[in-house]
């Protein structure tokens, strides 16, 4: 077979390297060192530059400005806070405002976009057309728009607290916000979300280990339903407990504002409303090629069977489409809590606002700031994928 | 005589096709009203239509305000419809920014000159599209950037910028003049060297004669460029729509380079290059591209020497090319995967390295498979643009709502408002149009 050989001349020591670099693995090497030491390279002379410049400032690196007092006011937060707190408790603050805003955003968008993705399906021409005008206007204009419309033309023109509206003296809505009663209870919180957290926590393991020994054994034994019951009596003592030392605390009209009850600035309602508006339309588009993707003998078969269109809908369709839908929705979920740091634009004290604008004008700590910053959405889109992966090990159909 | 009369066929009249597909009044009435529920349904959206259509015309239309000095003016006017006066009164500012008044010819100018540079590509006769695609994408930049920045040769322009410039002006004349020279049916001026470039060379006549005509008309151009003298307008001056619009056209151009080259990257069997790709896509994707605005504006300074620190829109542009890359990055992978192992063999099989098998073989479909993809993020590459005003770069957004501070126009915030968000409606609906229709033609073209 070697019939090529014998004519080639001797390879020289030159000519040997080359042949060399023409074999595949030893040309990935070079290639693989080369791109390494490059980008090696940019970092040590990006990074040589930064300590020069840092130098020149007079500023050093460090995460112990974590530490200090950053004596600057936060408009609104979920978690107290004063002047007189760290910074580690500013970056606190802007995570539980952003994670609050990207919730709510979430739960309601979802809401309304699988409402007018059904919608969009309807048989109704009119309904349809209408859903679908919705979805293409506000899809098709930039969220930071939709945000700062609602501040300012809505939000904003609200009259003042004076003689903003209110309704049944419980619920006021004006140009700083809307307030609403809210419990209050002396307990530390700390305590009650440590408290449900191992409640729920061994609520879980008792259905898991009922649903187990269901499929075991058929039935639930004894012990599992005296425990469930300890559960159940556990729970109305904590309630007892907790609901015990609550009171209502209700918004009132005091001087030039309204004190007491629950606050919501309106940067928050503005920046809330058209998240909410926007994330829906996107959903909206997800449940509908979700319910697309369903063939169309099923239709037909439910038909055949007999179901109601709202049965078809609840019992063949939905059950389906949520295999299709979840990975989107879940990937919808994760760019709204991305969206979120929009809400910069109308002064909501979210992580961007709190942390990456004023704190790194406070402290000039650029660099550390904002890899604590970009390490958090790192971390929460992490979080979200490996939760999607084991979703979808889970729901994937299952070949026997 | 009885039989042959039973056996005489008589066919009975065809029956009238079903009426309730014709008549369009049945249509509606099976549709929108075949049961209670339904019709109420129908009639509170009907009910629902009217009134939104009725009170954004009042506002816009019947109660509006076209002609007026001041918001004030506009208030005693009509208290409750639109005051697009103001608006008027600013639309050379949202379109243009800050740019100075006399000087806006030259972004005309040059957007226009853009645009005729790529019109050859709608023009299927014409050969070697590509090579004017990339020369747009290569070339382009400079002659826009002399429109747009200005300056006079030899002094605030530098050396490779006017070579460049020079180059750029002398490939478009050329592409004009052989285009007309072809249109009327002469030889172009390539060919018309050919005989002194033969008498030259022995090889390569062709595009010898091209490179010498091309330089040719280069050194004129710059010869006569050097003669012009356009006043300078720095980039903070820069703003309006046609910032917003060569953010974006930057950002679309730049994510296809730079997204091929992630997706490969990433796709490579280099342990190495795979996951240097992949860090820096999986990175920048976990992040809002308000952090990477944030992180191109406070850290290039820090970490670029002193002294060489970039102007804000270059530092822009630097993170909305590496944002609009990564996510690039992704779609063209999907695209990747889809090639069947067969495309990859059947080029190793002809002889093919890896670039030519990828920019050949591979990429080429990929592509194609993925244009729906690549059109959303343009989309949305288009609709992020807005968010260089919360860095302060005067992008149609930050003039609009600039509005509102000017004294006369104190407060007006809902209609510049309304015309960006129905200039952007229009734009991001036009693109996901044409991008269904493309996705339709392609279909049709494949099967």
């Amino acid at each position: 077979m070697n019939f090529i050989s014998p004519s080639r001349p001797k390879p020289g020591i030159a000519n040997s390297i080359f042949s060399c670099l023409n074999k595949d693995s030893t040309r990935g090497v070079v290639i693989q060192a080369a791109t390494l030491g490059l980008v090696l390279a940019v970092l040590l002379y990006l990074f040589s530059n930064s300590a020069q410049n840092l130098d020149r400032l007079g500023l050093s690196f460090g995460f112990d400005f974590l530490q200090t007092t950053a004596g600057f006011d936060i408009s609104w937060s979920l978690i107290a806070y004063d002047p007189s707190m760290s910074y580690w408790r500013v970056f606190l603050v802007g995570i539980v405002n952003t994670l609050f805003l990207s919730f709510c955003v979430i739960v309601f968008g979802t809401l309304i976009g699988t409402i007018v993705g059904i919608l969009r399906l309807s048989h109704n021409p009119l309904v349809s057309q209408l859903a679908r005008c919705y979805v293409e206007v506000v899809r098709n204009v930039p969220l930071l728009i939709q945000i700062i419309f609602w501040f300012t033309t809505v939000f904003s023109a609200l009259p003042p607290p004076r003689s903003g509206y209110g309704f049944a003296g419980l619920v006021f809505l004006n140009n700083r916000g809307f307030y609403m009663p809210s419990a209050v209870t002396d307990m530390s919180g700390w305590l009650i979300a440590a408290g449900s957290l191992t409640l729920f926590g061994t609520l879980w393991f008792l259905l898991r280990g009922i649903r187990r020994q269901q499929r075991q054994s058929g039935s639930v034994s004894r012990s599992y339903r005296i425990a469930f019951a300890l559960w159940g009596l556990v729970l109305c003592g904590m309630a007892l407990i907790v609901g015990s030392s609550l009171r209502w605390s209700v918004p009132a009209l005091q001087g030039f504002n309204i004190e007491g009850g629950m606050f919501l600035p309106s940067a928050f309602g503005a920046a809330f409303i058209a998240m909410t508006v926007y994330r829906s339309a996107a959903i909206a588009e997800t449940v509908r090629a979700g319910m697309e993707s369903i063939s169309k003998g099923q239709h037909e078969a439910a038909a055949t069977i007999g179901f109601s269109r709202f049965q078809t809908l609840r019992l063949i369709l939905i059950p389906q489409a949520v295999r299709a839908i979840i990975p989107p929705l879940a990937n919808s979920w994760l760019v709204a809590t991305k969206d979120s740091s929009l809400a910069v634009a109308i002064g909501f004290p979210e992580l961007v606002s709190v942390f990456m604008q004023t704190s790194v004008n406070q402290t000039g700590r650029a660099i550390e700031i904002i890899s604590m910053v970009m390490g958090f959405y790192v971390v929460v889109s992490l979080i979200i994928s490996y939760l999607l992966n084991k979703y979808n090990a889970h729901v994937q159909i299952k070949a026997r | 005589m009885s039989e042959q009369k039973l056996k005489h066929f008589v066919p009975t009249p065809p029956r009238l096709p079903a009426t309730n597909e014709q008549n369009l009044l049945r249509r509606i009435q099976k549709q929108c009203f075949n049961s209670i529920g339904n019709s109420l349904l129908t009639i509170s959206v009907l009910v629902l239509i009217y009134y939104v259509a009725k009170s954004f015309l009042d506002w816009a239309v019947f109660n509006a305000v076209w002609n007026a000095a001041t918001r004030r003016e506009c208030m005693d006017i009509s208290p409750d419809g639109a005051c697009w006066a103001g608006v008027i009164d600013w639309f050379n500012g949202l379109i243009y920014g800050r740019y100075p008044d006399e000087e806006q010819w030259r972004v005309n100018g040059g957007v226009v000159m853009g645009l005729l540079w790529l019109l050859p590509l709608m023009n299927r006769r014409i050969a070697y599209r590509n090579s004017i695609l990339i020369s747009w994408i290569t070339l382009y930049p400079f002659l826009g950037a002399y429109m747009f920045l200005g300056g006079t040769f030899g002094q605030d322009v530098g050396i490779i910028h006017m070579v460049f410039t020079s180059l750029a002006a002398g490939y478009f004349i050329l592409l004009y003049l052989n285009w007309m020279l072809c249109a009327a049916g002469q030889s172009s001026l390539p060919e018309r060297v050919t005989p002194l470039t033969s008498k030259l060379f022995r090889r390569g006549q062709h595009m010898n004669g091209f490179l010498l005509v091309w330089a040719v008309l280069s050194i004129l151009c710059g010869v006569a460029l050097a003669q012009v003298n356009l006043e300078p307008v720095p980039v903070d001056r820069w703003g309006g729509l046609f910032l917003t619009l060569i953010i974006a056209s930057f950002a679309i151009t730049m994510s296809i380079p730079v997204g091929i080259l992630l997706a490969l990257g990433r796709r490579s069997k280099l342990p190495v290059i795979h996951w240097l790709s992949m860090m820096l896509i999986e990175l920048v994707r976990a992040v809002p591209l308000i952090t990477v605005l944030f992180m191109a504006v406070t850290l290039l300074p820090i970490f670029l020497p002193s002294g060489a620190e970039p102007d804000k829109l270059s530092q822009v542009l630097f993170a909305v090319c590496l944002f609009a890359g990564a996510y690039m990055a992704e779609n063209i992978r999907g695209g990747l995967q889809a090639i069947p192992d067969g495309q990859y063999e059947a080029a190793q099989t002809l002889g093919l390295g890896y670039w030519l098998t990828m920019g050949l073989i591979i990429l080429p479909q990929a592509m194609r498979l993925m244009i729906p993809n690549i059109m959303t993020s343009f989309i949305s590459m288009l609709k992020d643009t807005t968010l260089v005003s919360i860095i302060g770069l005067f992008d149609i957004m930050l003039m609009a709502r600039n509005i509102s501070n000017d004294k006369n126009w104190i407060g007006l915030h809902t209609e510049p408002l309304a015309l960006i968000s129905i200039l952007f409606f229009v734009m991001c609906y036009g693109m996901s149009q044409y991008s269904l229709n493309l996705e339709k033609r392609l279909k049709a073209h494949r099967s």
